[in-house]
């Protein structure tokens, strides 16, 4: 237990050390900030709702979380300190969890940077506090699954960019999973897949619902990648 | 200690260790020594447990490290090539970090890091970034990370490369103190490394053990015949009337001897034909004619020529010539090379060596292949 909490404070250190999650964060909070100006300040929506803003937003987590993502085990393959961990009394397991509960610290630090516009809302009058406080949390459940995609994208090169391009390109593959098949004939197939599309579970998410097998949907997408990464990790030994 | 018990380790097809089988006793200082390439960074992988051996089982303290075992990992240190530091931390946030991966109690963990600090010299840098210290530095950082946990055994791989020569002589001071207490295994390919720090010296070559044994029984085991290096003032054809044919010693100029009359200094080594020693009949033979010496030395053979003949395959006698003039990782000595040089001038002088410069040239395709082998 002790092994695993010294590299999740590792990695957090690093993540508030290193350039590359600043810029990160930043590009985001930018970018959604420019989004809440157009929906909010220019077009004066007639209801207070946060879940109007947001659904903009998810989309930019695309990117930004391989971003944040690519170093954790990327980093430790080029600098030869993985000889360090996997020579330690340190399981494979207790490395991915460790980093992976890093990760999830950061995507805290993001969705707390996200309740900045609630909070302006909150101004010009009341809102549904339930219901944001439950979009919150489906972001949070949304951003680490995908989080967990990310660190298994880094496991795969020690090269950063490369990590997160292929971090990059299997989120969009989940992402845009139904849309893949809209215009084929086969639409058994589509239909088949829409279950497993990140972009469909938002639109629950969007609605305020948080449906149970959304939750499942996003536990158990983070648990097969985070076993996938143990088994990468694992299979170093083998080469 | 340490039992490695035919071990192997393939890479797709490639084979990198070879069926290695050796032991190490608590308190052994084992130098570990081969070319480029011949295994030893594989071997030592598979020791700490970063690699799997492809077959064949490495038991640590009676542990087995060829299956996934945590116990075992707690037992060693382990110091790689370039040393695993994370450039962003402070040294001692770092030494935090590894003293609680390698499971150093909480409430010594202070003690310890203080400890290490002192020990390696690196006060006064506690709070220094990584990436700012010098590469002497790094490097004892690296064997700090290696026995913060005060492992039973330690694998150092080649500690002393890339550092200047005092930082080589602190860390391999620092390896002698350690041995008091750790049993340490060590790769290098500095030769006088071994000498002076170990009480036993494995070589390895092309993914095989060639040699194990004491540094010191080492050039006693392969040195059979006797030699001497002189050095004489006089005429080439009166040292060649006195020397030919002089109680089974064959001769080998090593200087020209091309203006026969003319009194000149000659270098030549002797060679008896087995291990007796036949220097004070040498000298009186020498001052009964009034040849004056100007230098009588026996040659030993050192442990660099030692590893030359391990790790080529020719044949031991052949070996040294056509290797020593190679770009060799070997430092050798002026001397070698000046031998080489002499003995391609002497060539066309002397019928009876001709056979053997021939093979000996003839041999040097063989070993520089060889050694692009190596470089592989």
């Amino acid at each position: 237990m002790r092994r695993m909490w010294a590299i999740c404070s590792k990695e957090l250190q690093s993540y508030f050390l290193s350039p590359t999650s600043y810029f990160a964060i930043a590009v985001y909070v930018l970018l959604s900030s420019i989004m809440f100006y157009v929906s909010f300040v220019v077009y004066q929506p007639s209801i207070l709702d946060y879940r109007l803003i947001l659904g903009d937003t998810l989309f930019m987590l695309l990117v930004v979380i391989p971003l944040l993502t690519m170093r954790l085990m990327s980093e430790e393959l080029r600098q030869g300190t993985d000889e360090l961990l996997l020579t330690s009394p340190v399981t494979a397991t207790e490395i991915v969890i460790g980093k992976y509960l890093a990760s999830l610290g950061l995507l805290v630090v993001l969705v707390l940077c996200n309740l900045i516009y609630p909070l302006v809302m909150s101004f010009f009058g009341p809102m549904n506090l339930p219901l944001l406080w439950l979009s919150v949390l489906g972001v949070f459940l949304m951003g680490a699954a995908m989080m967990a995609v990310g660190l298994f994208a880094s496991s795969l090169s020690q090269h950063q960019m490369v990590s997160a391009v292929i971090g990059f390109v299997l989120l969009l593959v989940l992402w845009l999973m139904d849309s893949f098949l809209a215009n084929s004939p086969s639409s058994s197939l589509q239909q088949w897949l829409t279950p497993f599309s990140l972009s469909g579970r938002i639109t629950n998410l969007i609605k305020g619902v948080l449906h149970g097998p959304d939750i499942l949907y996003y536990i158990t997408l983070a648990a097969l990648f985070l076993i996938l990464s143990i088994q990468v990790v694992e299979r170093k030994r083998w080469r | 200690m340490l039992q490695v018990q035919q071990v192997s380790k393939y890479f797709d097809q490639r084979r990198s260790v070879d069926g290695i089988d050796f032991e190490m006793q608590r308190g052994e200082i084992v130098g570990f020594l081969g070319p480029n390439g011949a295994g030893k960074t594989t071997t030592m992988r598979m020791i700490t447990g970063y690699l799997k051996p492809t077959s064949g089982q490495i038991w640590i303290d009676g542990l087995p490290m060829h299956e996934p075992s945590r116990k075992a990992r707690t037992k060693i240190g382990y110091l790689p090539e370039t040393p695993p530091l994370y450039p962003d931390m402070t040294v001692n946030s770092y030494l935090r970090f590894v003293a609680d991966l390698r499971d150093v109690p909480a409430r010594q963990q202070k003690l310890r890091i203080s400890e290490m600090i002192d020990r390696l010299g690196l006060q006064g840098r506690e709070r220094q970034i990584i990436r700012s210290l010098s590469k002497g530095y790094k490097q004892r950082l690296g064997l700090a990370q290696a026995i913060i946990h005060q492992p039973d055994l330690l694998i150092l791989d080649e500690p002393t490369s890339g550092l200047d020569p005092n930082q080589i002589l602190e860390i391999r001071q620092l390896i002698r103190e350690l041995g008091e207490q750790h049993t340490v295994l060590l790769s290098t390919h500095i030769l006088p490394e071994v000498s002076t720090l170990c009480n036993r010296v494995l070589i390895i070559n092309d993914g095989r053990i060639v040699m194990d044994g004491n540094a010191n029984q080492l050039d006693q085991s392969l040195n059979e015949k006797f030699q001497v290096l002189l050095e004489v003032k006089t005429r080439p054809d009166k040292l060649r009337r006195l020397l030919d044919n002089w109680q089974n010693v064959s001769t080998e100029y090593l200087s020209s001897t091309e203006e026969e009359q003319q009194v000149q200094s000659i270098q030549l080594r002797l060679q008896g034909a087995d291990d007796t020693d036949f220097r004070e009949r040498l000298s009186l033979l020498l001052a009964d004619a009034r040849v004056p010496i100007l230098e009588l030395r026996k040659e030993r053979l050192s442990l660099e020529d030692v590893f030359v003949k391990l790790t080529t395959d020719n044949d031991p006698s052949e070996s040294i010539n056509s290797t020593d003039a190679g770009p060799t990782v070997i430092s050798s000595g002026a001397e070698s090379v000046k031998e080489d040089q002499a003995d391609v001038e002497t060539v066309p002088l002397e019928p009876a060596k001709t056979d053997r410069s021939k093979t000996t040239d003839g041999e040097i395709p063989a070993t520089t292949h060889n050694k692009e082998d190596d470089a592989k």
